[in-house]
């Protein structure tokens, strides 16, 4: 469960200060899609970041699994991020120069996973992206939505509990981009994973069991399960699935 | 992340820029290269002057001489003195003469074992029968003092009717080769120089010829120079010398010890008794001096080399760095601890030194090997090699310059891991 509590984000010094999250307050309950949707430059990153731990607004709590993030010391946020996260994002941030096999191997790397168990784990999610006849091609001769699926596998290989995706199919034409939500949502269902996706675009948003309406910084809307719930209060409220 | 994985990603980083890594690694060559030549030549210079020394030195010996008298600034007061100190107007001599006076007071040092003068007596000739007169230098043979015999052979002392020849003598004298020499014998011819030059007085001297040496390159003396016995010396100097103005003046004493370490109290105590003595380290160090000076000339200028190359290395690393900032953005949203981040681009860094460190080292090996043949010719030093190398210095190199190498890109990594991954991540 991740829970959003009063957060605030603020940019800038004294005269020039912007407010990209103002008061946000929302519960995401464990395994659900949540679509955090709204114009471009209305916050929907920059809420990501903070769900994340990879920003850390100066109010505010968010709290996944008990535990306030915001709180924790910058060591132990790197570790949940290695162990229980992971990130997809618009324009893919594979290494261009890597195999597929060392693109996927990043995260286990990182989370120290043993080197014996890697391969079978990378061929494995290199198989269920449809990508395991390409283990040894660099990335950089792979197609856009092959790019993105690499993306995916290297998201899921170490079995995150919380995936983030931002404008995942943002640079992808519909039939590739549609590829990519099936494989997201495939894994949101099939794992029992959390499942954020960033989008401006509602028919994705449709697909997803909660839909978090961001204008300016502020919560629009909550939608869950395509029926409108919750109006914007700035006292936290929790959704039931 | 594992030590093993970042290893592997900077050694993977760094192939994927090839060009740029080789360049910024020849930068560091160049410094391993000459460093590498400088501890060769140290060592080769050193083991050089080391056999030099211990095979012309004993260090139970100390050669000694009478201290030059006390020198005033400019020029010197004119002193009258036409005797016995006469040869302090030679400038090779500028000290007085040693007397038998002044080696009975050295033997009785504590510790002198014994005391002899240096003679080197002048003869006329050295021939045999039925053979050609030769000029005939002569040294006194010592045990210590190593040489190369290519017949015979002397290792103990020589009795006093017993020579050592130079394998160029035996060809002059005739013998049909180094090895018939043996057993034979050779005449030396003496003037005793007090006798009227209208009536010369002269007298042949025969030896008996003990081994044949060979000319070493590592002798300073006695490679072209017959040795004698010091008692055979002795005779054939009170011979020739006998009542002349310098008969019982030496320029040189050699003086033995009884023990190796008691050559530096002798010393000590020579200098004290107004003696100049030099022990054995004495001659290896100062020739060892000449050859630290000449090392650490080129030791600086593969200092200035590294020196060079620490920049490039800061460069290289702030630009990969900058090329790769989406790269360690992604790294660090994936849970990449800042302190990993920091350690890629310093092992990135120290492969790059390492790599440096290698290809100067192994050129400079290289070049060492096919040099040394030629280096040995010029210098007639005939089977000896001037540039030695070892393992532990080439590997001394490469850990120094991976050393260096991390330290220049301490601030680019520095740089990478404090990256904020949004900012690196921001695609519009
Ligand atoms: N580092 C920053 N400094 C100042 N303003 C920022 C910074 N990052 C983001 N913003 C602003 O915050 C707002 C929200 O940004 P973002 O979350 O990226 O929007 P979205 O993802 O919805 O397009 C934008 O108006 C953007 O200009
Ligand atoms: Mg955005």
């Amino acid at each position: 469960m991740i829970e959003v509590r009063n957060v605030t984000k603020t940019y800038g010094k004294k005269h020039t200060t912007f407010t990209a999250l103002d008061n946000v307050n929302f519960t995401v309950p464990d395994g659900a899609s949540v679509a955090i949707l709204g114009k471009s430059g209305s916050g929907k990153s920059t809420l990501m970041h903070v769900m994340s731990g990879l920003d850390r607004p100066g109010v505010g709590e968010v709290i996944i699994d008990g535990q306030d993030i915001l709180q924790l010391k910058q060591k132990e946020v790197d570790i949940f991020r290695s162990t229980k996260m992971s990130f997809i994002f618009q324009s893919f941030f594979v290494q261009a120069n890597e195999s597929c096999y060392d693109n996927v191997s990043l995260p286990l790397e990182i989370a120290q996973t043993p080197v014996r168990q890697r391969r079978g784990m990378i061929e494995k999610t290199l198989e269920s992206v449809e990508l395991l006849d390409k283990i040894k091609s660099r990335a950089r001769d792979l197609s856009g939505g092959q790019k993105q699926r690499l993306a995916v596998a290297r998201a899921i290989v170490n079995s995150p509990r919380v995936l983030f995706a931002d404008e995942p199919t943002g640079n992808l034409d519909s039939a590739t981009g549609e590829k990519i939500e099936d494989l997201l949502f495939g894994y949101n269902k099939k794992s029992g994973s959390t499942l954020i996706i960033v989008t401006h675009d509602p028919d994705l948003a449709k697909k997803c069991d909660i839909q978090i309406r961001i204008k300016d910084g502020t919560i629009e809307s909550i939608i869950e399960s395509q029926q409108p719930v919750i109006a914007h209060r700035p006292v936290a409220r929790k959704i039931q699935l | 992340m594992k030590m093993r994985d970042t290893i592997q990603r900077a050694g993977r980083s760094l192939r994927q820029a090839k060009a740029r890594t080789l360049l910024t690694s020849l930068a560091i060559g160049v410094g391993a290269f000459t460093i590498t030549l400088s501890f060769a030549a140290g060592a080769g210079g050193r083991a050089y002057t080391d056999a030099i020394v211990s095979a012309n030195t004993d260090v139970n010996e100390l050669s000694v001489t009478k201290a030059p008298e006390q020198q005033q600034e400019g020029p010197q007061k004119y002193t009258d003195i036409s005797s016995a100190g006469a040869a302090s107007a030679n400038p090779f001599f500028p000290a007085s003469f040693l007397n038998n006076n002044d080696i009975t007071r050295i033997v009785a040092v504590k510790n002198v074992e014994s005391v002899a003068p240096n003679y080197s007596p002048s003869v006329k000739y050295i021939t045999r029968t039925g053979q050609d007169k030769y000029v005939a230098p002569i040294s006194t043979f010592s045990p210590s003092v190593k040489l190369k015999y290519v017949a015979g052979g002397a290792n103990s002392n020589l009795s006093t009717d017993e020579i050592v020849l130079t394998q160029e003598y035996v060809k002059a004298l005739g013998f049909a080769s180094d090895q018939a020499a043996i057993g034979k014998t050779v005449d030396i011819v003496a003037e005793r120089l007090s006798s009227f030059a209208t009536s010369p007085e002269m007298e042949t001297f025969t030896y008996k010829v003990k081994a044949v040496s060979d000319k070493s390159g590592l002798a300073l003396r006695a490679q072209s120079t017959l040795l004698l016995s010091n008692e055979a010396a002795k005779n054939l100097y009170d011979y020739v010398s006998k009542d002349t103005r310098d008969y019982g003046n030496f320029a040189l004493a050699s003086v033995r010890v009884n023990d190796p370490d008691a050559a530096e109290t002798v010393k000590t105590e020579l200098a004290r008794m107004g003696y100049e003595a030099q022990t054995a380290k004495d001659v290896l160090g100062t020739l060892n001096t000449f050859i630290n000076v000449l090392q650490g000339i080129l030791l600086g200028f593969g200092a200035l080399a590294v020196l060079t190359s620490i920049f490039g290395i800061i460069n290289t690393q702030y630009i990969s760095v900058l090329e790769r900032t989406q790269q360690i953005g992604l790294m660090k949203a994936l849970g990449m601890r800042q302190r990993d981040v920091g350690r890629l681009f310093r092992y990135e860094a120290a492969w790059v030194g390492f790599l440096g460190g290698v290809i100067g080292s192994g050129m400079a090996v290289i070049a060492g090997v096919i040099a040394n043949p030629f280096i040995s010719e010029a210098l007639s030093l005939g089977d000896i090699n001037l540039l030695i190398f070892s393992p532990i210095a080439a590997a001394g190199v490469i850990i120094g310059l991976m050393i260096v190498s991390v330290a220049a890109g301490m601030l680019p990594a520095r740089k990478a891991a404090k990256l904020d991954p949004i900012e690196a991540l921001r695609t519009e």
